[in-house]
This record gives C-alpha cells, sequence and structure tokens, in this order.
C-alpha cells in the first residue's frame, strides 16, 4: 500500500505546504480537493479498508459542528491536519484524534448556506463566503490574510461551492440559480486575491450565444456555479456545469436555447476564455442544473482511446463527451423520465410535447430536485464503472408569471412538488463508462431526500451515505452492502478518506458532525 | 479624534461590510455625557448595582458582558424609565437628559478598545509593534506577524482597553486556553517546545516555537512539561517608556480589521 508515512513515527508537520504538482498528483493519505483530484474521479488508492477489512471499520472520533446542521463540507486533509467547512467558519482539526486546533469566523454572521468546503493551497486556506467573497486564511493559524469580492452580496449572490486552484489561481463560482441573477466563473490570483479573469455564463450583445435569449431576458437569465468543476492539466481546460435559466419554470418570457445555462463549458484555465461548450438541456423549464460533477476519464469509446468527460445529469440522462472537443459521444436514460424520447445525433433532447409547466400542473419525471444532484459520483478503476445516486420518481410542476425583483428576491415563475402517484426513491447505480448500460444499483430503503454522495477505494469498494443517516460501504463489483454505520443525522455530505501515520481514515460530515472511520484495533 | 478614521481608508476597502456591520452593533458613548452619567449612576444605582458598575448585593454587574443583559439605548431608556417588570428594577423618576447620561455611562463601561478615545500617536505605536516592543514576533496583524500569541487584527472591537493594557503588563495567573506553554520530550527523542493549541487525556496539539504544527498521542510522549507562564510578557510598562507605551496602545486599541479570534 502507498502509505508515505511510516507507522508510530513522529513527523514534525511542516504547516500544510500544499504545492501545483501535489495538487496534480496528490499523495493518496491527503485529500486535496472537493473531489480528490482534478480529474474529479473520488477514488483514492489507499486499501488497508477493503472488502476484506470493512467489517472492522469502526468510528475512530466525532467532532461537533457548534450550530450546525446539513453540513455538504468536504474535509479537507493535508499532512494530518483536516480542514472543515460551514458558513463563515473554518475548522482546522487534528485528523487522527478530530481535536480542534484553530477556529475561523467571518463576521458578518449573513447565514447564507451551504458551504461545501474549502481549498489549500501553498501555506493558505481559501473559502467562499455567505457574503460573495473569497477569503484567505494562514493554513497555521486559521488568521485572515484577505478577503476579495467575487460578487454583490445586496444584490443576492453568495458563494458556496468548494474553490479549485490551479497554478497559483484559485478559481471559484457563484450562487444562487433562482433570483434572475446571472452566474460568473472567475479566477484569483492566490498570493494576492487579486482578479485575474472572469467569464460570463450569459453571453451580452455583441458574444456568441447571445441570440439564444429574447429580448432583454439575458439580463435576468440566472446560469449559476455553485459547485465545484473538474480540471485537464494536459488540456489545461476547466470543465464547470452552468446552473438553469431564469425564471426557472417559465420559459415564454426568455425565448430561445438560453445559453449557457444548463451547458457543460470547456474554459480556458489562463484565461477564462471559452473553448467549447455542449447544453444538456436547451431552453430549459424544469430547473435541471447541469452543475453535476463533471468526471474525466481516458477509456476506449468505440475502439479508440479517447479523452472523455462523463456526466449523469439532472435531466436524467447519462452524458458522454469529447473533452477535447466537447463532442457528443453518448446519452442514454439512467430514470424512468417522460419529458424526452430520447436524443438526437448531437446529444439534444428530443421533447415530448406538453410535459412542461402548467397553471393546473404538469407531470414531470424525474423531478426538478433532480435525477441526481451535487452528490459526487465515482469511478472505480479497477471496473471501469461510473457509480452514482439516482432520484426515482415525479414531481408536478407549475407555471405563473413572475417579476424580476432586484435584491436576491426569487424569481422562479412558480415551482413544484413531489408527485403523490411516484414519490421519490434514492438509489446507488452503476454504469457502464461507454454504454451507460446498468450493472447493478443499490436502492436506500426509506431515503427520498438527497445530498450524500460517494467514493471509490482501491480496497474495491464504494461508500455512500444517505438520509437516513447510514453510511454504507458497497462491494465496487456487485452492490452488495458489506457494512454499515448509523451516524444519526442524515447525511449531505461527500464522503472522503486519507491516511495518518499508517492508518486509513474514511472520513465524512453527517449532519451536524464531522465523522471519521478506521479499521478497530489499529491506532 | 475619531479612532475608525486613523485607519487607513485602503485597508478597510476589502471589509466595508463587516466594518458597517460591526458599527450598526457598536454604540460609541460620548465621554462628557458618559462622565456626567457616571457621577448619576454612582449617586442613582449602586443601590442595587454595584459602585463604579461593578456587582451590586441585588444586581447585576452592568459592564458585564452577559446576553440577559438589555444592550441597545432604547431597551436601556426603558429599562430606566419604566423598570423591568417580574424583577426589582424599578422605574426611575430621573429626567430624559439624565437617564440620557447614565445610558452613555453604562455603554462606556461595555465599550471595547475601539468605541473610547485613546491618547497617544497610533504611527508611532505601530513602529513600537515592529521594532521595541517585538510584539510582531508572535502576534499577527492583518497577515504580517507571528503566529504564536493570538491575532491581534480585531483586538480594538474585542477587548477593553484596560483588558489589553493589562494583557501588557499583568502576569495572568493560568495561560490562556490555547496558549498553554509545553515542553515535550517523545519517545522517540524528539524536543517539542511551544503553546499546546488543545490537549485532553490522550493526544495534544502543538504549534511549536518553529511555527509548525505537532500532532501527539500521549502514548508517543516520555515527558510532558505545562509552563505555569503563558509565553506573553508583562514588561512591557517597563521596557518602553511612558509615551511608547501609550502609543503601542494607541495603536493596539485602533485595530478594527478581520483576522482569526484570539
Amino acid at each position: 500500500m502507498k502509505l508515505s508515512l511510516v507507522a508510530f513515527t513522529l513527523v514534525a508537520l511542516a504547516p500544510a505546504q500544499v504545492s501545483y504538482e501535489q495538487l496534480l498528483a496528490p499523495d493518496p493519505a491527503n485529500w486535496l480537493h472537493y473531489s480528490g483530484q482534478y480529474h474529479a474521479r473520488r477514488h483514492s488508492e489507499l486499501q488497508q479498508v477493503s472488502t476484506e477489512t470493512v467489517k472492522d471499520l469502526v468510528p475512530a472520533w466525532i467532532f461537533h459542528v457548534p450550530n450546525s446542521r446539513r453540513l455538504e463540507s468536504v474535509p479537507i486533509v493535508v499532512d494530518g491536519v483536516m480542514y472543515v467547512s460551514y458558513p463563515n467558519f473554518v475548522y482546522a482539526l487534528d485528523a487522527r484524534t478530530g481535536r480542534q486546533i484553530w477556529e475561523y469566523q467571518r463576521e458578518p454572521a449573513l447565514q447564507k448556506g451551504p458551504n461545501r468546503g474549502v481549498a489549500v493551497y501553498g501555506n493558505k486556506v481559501y473559502m467562499g463566503t455567505p457574503d460573495a467573497h473569497l477569503v484567505a486564511l494562514d493554513a497555521r493559524n486559521g488568521s485572515e490574510l484577505w478577503a476579495t469580492k467575487i460578487a454583490e452580496a445586496r444584490e443576492g449572490y453568495w458563494s458556496p461551492g468548494a474553490p479549485l486552484v490551479i497554478k497559483g489561481k484559485v478559481i471559484q463560482g457563484i450562487a444562487p440559480g433562482e433570483h434572475g441573477l446571472n452566474g460568473i466563473l472567475a479566477a484569483f490570483d492566490a498570493e494576492t486575491g487579486e482578479r485575474l479573469w472572469r467569464w460570463n455564463a450569459i453571453p451580452g450583445p455583441g458574444e456568441p450565444g447571445h441570440e439564444t435569449w429574447a429580448g432583454d431576458s439575458w439580463k435576468t437569465g440566472g446560469g449559476n456555479t455553485w459547485l465545484t468543476g473538474s480540471y485537464d492539466p494536459e488540456l489545461n481546460l476547466i470543465y464547470q456545469g452552468v446552473g438553469n435559466p431564469a425564471p426557472d419554470f417559465d420559459g415564454d418570457v426568455r425565448k430561445g436555447d438560453n445559453l449557457y445555462t444548463e451547458s457543460m463549458v470547456a474554459l480556458d484555465a489562463d484565461t477564462g476564455k471559452l473553448k467549447w461548450h455542449f447544453q444538456f438541456t436547451p431552453h430549459d423549464v424544469h430547473d435541471w442544473d447541469a452543475v453535476e460533477i463533471p468526471v474525466l476519464v481516458n477509456a476506449p469509446f468505440n475502439g479508440q482511446p479517447r479523452k472523455l468527460l462523463l456526466q449523469a445529469n439532472r435531466n436524467g440522462f447519462y452524458y458522454v463527451l469529447d473533452r477535447v472537443t466537447g463532442e457528443f459521444l453518448h446519452g442514454s436514460p439512467f430514470v424512468k423520465l417522460n419529458w424526452a424520447s430520447g436524443l438526437t445525433k448531437a446529444g439534444r433532447p428530443i421533447r415530448v410535447p406538453g410535459i412542461e409547466p402548467s397553471l393546473k400542473g404538469t407531470k414531470t419525471c424525474p423531478a426538478t430536485s433532480g435525477a441526481t444532484n451535487w452528490m459526487s459520483p465515482a469511478v472505480n478503476p479497477a471496473t471501469g464503472w461510473f457509480y452514482f445516486v439516482a432520484q426515482e420518481g415525479c414531481g408536478i410542476n407549475t407555471k405563473s408569471r413572475d417579476t424580476f425583483r432586484p435584491g436576491g428576491n426569487p424569481f422562479m415563475g412558480t415551482g413544484y412538488v413531489e408527485s403523490p402517484e411516484e414519490p421519490w426513491q434514492m438509489y446507488v447505480r452503476a454504469l457502464d463508462i461507454a454504454t451507460g448500460k446498468l450493472q447493478w444499483e443499490y436502492k436506500q430503503v426509506n431515503s427520498r431526500r438527497y445530498g450524500a454522495g460517494l467514493l471509490s477505494t482501491a480496497g474495491g469498494l464504494i461508500f455512500a451515505g444517505d438520509d437516513q443517516g447510514f453510511l454504507t460501504a458497497l462491494d465496487a463489483r456487485t452492490g452488495q452492502a458489506l457494512w454499515h454505520f448509523n451516524t444519526g443525522e442524515q447525511i449531505s455530505g461527500q464522503p472522503m478518506t486519507y491516511a495518518f501515520h499508517g492508518q486509513q481514515y474514511v472520513g465524512i460530515a453527517a449532519g451536524s458532525n464531522v465523522v471519521a472511520f478506521r479499521l478497530h484495533g489499529r491506532q | 479624534m475619531n479612532c475608525r478614521r486613523a485607519l487607513p481608508v485602503l485597508a478597510l476597502l476589502p471589509f466595508l461590510l463587516p466594518a458597517q456591520s460591526r458599527e450598526q452593533r457598536r454604540v460609541r458613548p460620548n465621554p462628557v455625557e458618559a462622565r456626567a452619567g457616571h457621577l448619576l449612576y454612582n449617586r442613582s444605582c449602586t443601590m442595587c448595582h454595584g459602585l463604579d458598575g461593578a456587582a451590586g448585593d441585588r444586581a447585576p454587574a452592568l459592564g458585564a458582558q452577559r446576553r440577559y443583559l438589555r444592550a441597545s439605548t432604547p431597551d436601556l431608556i426603558d429599562a430606566i424609565r419604566n423598570g423591568i417588570k417580574g424583577t426589582n428594577m424599578p422605574s426611575s423618576p430621573l429626567g430624559d437628559s439624565d437617564i440620557n447620561k447614565i445610558v452613555a455611562y453604562i455603554h462606556s463601561l461595555r465599550a471595547t478598545a475601539a468605541d473610547v478615545e485613546v491618547p497617544g500617536d497610533a504611527s508611532a505605536g505601530e513602529a513600537v509593534f515592529h521594532g521595541k516592543g517585538d510584539c510582531i514576533k508572535c502576534h499577527m496583524i492583518r497577515g504580517l506577524g507571528g503566529i504564536l500569541g493570538p491575532d491581534l487584527s480585531n483586538i480594538g472591537a474585542q477587548r477593553k482597553l484596560d483588558d489589553i493594557r493589562a494583557a501588557l503588563t499583568v502576569s495572568k495567573p493560568v495561560p490562556a486556553r490555547g496558549y498553554q506553554p509545553v515542553n515535550i520530550v517523545t519517545k522517540a527523542g524528539s524536543r517539542i517546545e511551544g503553546v499546546a493549541k488543545n490537549e485532553n487525556n490522550f493526544s495534544i496539539q502543538v504549534l511549536g516555537r518553529d511555527e509548525k504544527l505537532h500532532l501527539i498521542l500521549h502514548d508517543e510522549i516520555r515527558e510532558l512539561q505545562h509552563e505555569g507562564k503563558s509565553l506573553m510578557p508583562t514588561d512591557a510598562a517597563k521596557r518602553l517608556s511612558p509615551d511608547e507605551f501609550q502609543n503601542l496602545l494607541a495603536f493596539l486599541a485602533r485595530q478594527t480589521g478581520s483576522g482569526a479570534q484570539p
């Protein structure tokens, strides 16, 4: 196994020295990215905890985050120090014992949430805030070094995503999607906080794509960037999913395809210039944000080795794109859906007439909550399968005319409820990467609220959280549950793993706690 | 002089929003009114509340930071004018002008260093902080300085002036939590000197004098010694001239920026 630290030797820890080289190829003992690595496969090479040993997995410690609920932070671990966040708060913990080293609190305590985690680069910890700033902290003691504005909080923006650090730039997106506020993705100098580039998700007059918005509808078009994207260092491209158009459910006032909402965009990491885009749901009227994590794999497709981008989209289709060009290669439904009968050769949905929000309500499958959502997927190289959390079920979507009001007011054109005939149900599913063919599924019985994602490990395991509070280890080949633990609160976070002093840990933010597990009898 | 205006405007810009919010919460007492209020207070309120804002036999110290104490000006005026139902606090026959003075005095009791006028030359105090005072070796302000001691970027908004003065001149009987000096020899033979950021029966998290973190289980330790005294020197008033000391106080009192919580 690849543990770099020898058991029981005391190591004087250099304070969080994370270089770009380490971000490119992290030591498996550390967990340096929201999605594990730049390619977002959420797979760890650690294998102490395996299909054989997982039965002996026990809680090592619990850290309670005061006054919190539904934590979504993915812990970042650097050389035995864990950094977890809650809106306005960062905690540095001893990753072996869960003991607090320092706490950072930002004022003002605007409580918009969630916060999905921090990034660490050099000696600094970076976090987005409820007042739409990016803050940099000294990783050693939590001192705030600078805070830079990403967008106007008074207009309603905030910044929940975990930052992505690339070559000395901190890439950060914004929320929300429901207020008619146009999205951006921006890069900041990791040292000074100076803004280096900004990409506008809604093209303005004269820019390509502007013609996909009727009249002035682009001004309140939405298209936000509230989940962390992925990065290909060879192509130097950032892949970012873009959220829904606004108003969400009333498309009549924004005729056209509404670029670049509901799209995957590839941006040059140095300049923020758009290289290509692919729109999953043109002219979306169901709030099917396309921000789901884009997973990058190199795999054969139709017999040819290809650089692929995989995404299970909130609209119910699994997509395979060529990540060099953005070419659509494959798409297939992964849940029961009634709004499209299929995809064209170019990947455009073939819509079923009449499945759009209405005054009385229209049954739509999947529901607006999504066939999947921010819960992280994973790819296991041993099986070559794509693992993700799917939600079966339908919603009733309604529509009305809304008026945009500045200042962060909802601009949705009405909403949706769960269909009583087909209530929601969560599954963990494994798909063949190239064909999207289902390999196995694990029904999370009684789980119908989403948010908990997956982790893959070289121990042959898929770890999954659920709304009942269970963290479960599944056999990556069969989907059989080999181990479970009741954390006591609904899980809305993504599991991760790390090692310290020769011991592998599995960590997850569960409800209002961070919980770490290790094999019994080891310390 | 208004201390906030003394801060460089550019340095405040990134923190404009938080600064405004803090400003809204804080009441800056008028010193003339507060002095007049002090006399009135000691005449009218000390039967129950103690002299000079201390705790009395029948009612709490009004300078204390307690959540249940009334904080806003209207709440304080209401309590004095109308009493507090269900308690021994009676209504007062004093006129509005006197009530306002007492309220100003109560606010001054609760004011942190940034809320009061601190004489001295803050920029000369900054030079003392960086130079003769040697404060920067252990304390950080807005990203510059050492990390063994608390970050002082916001100390003027967090501590009363008397507390800052005491920290510079009076030894504490027990080092503050998170700053307990420790000397460790591990079973492997390493020596670690620093401050314990945290400790329980089974593990200790030490920030070494080398400014590196050492995360240690007690099982791995051969010797663990807790120093009785904080690393914070308390001879500032002796080492510095009276002017230098006052200038340092003036500088610290003006620190109301962001930073970690000390």
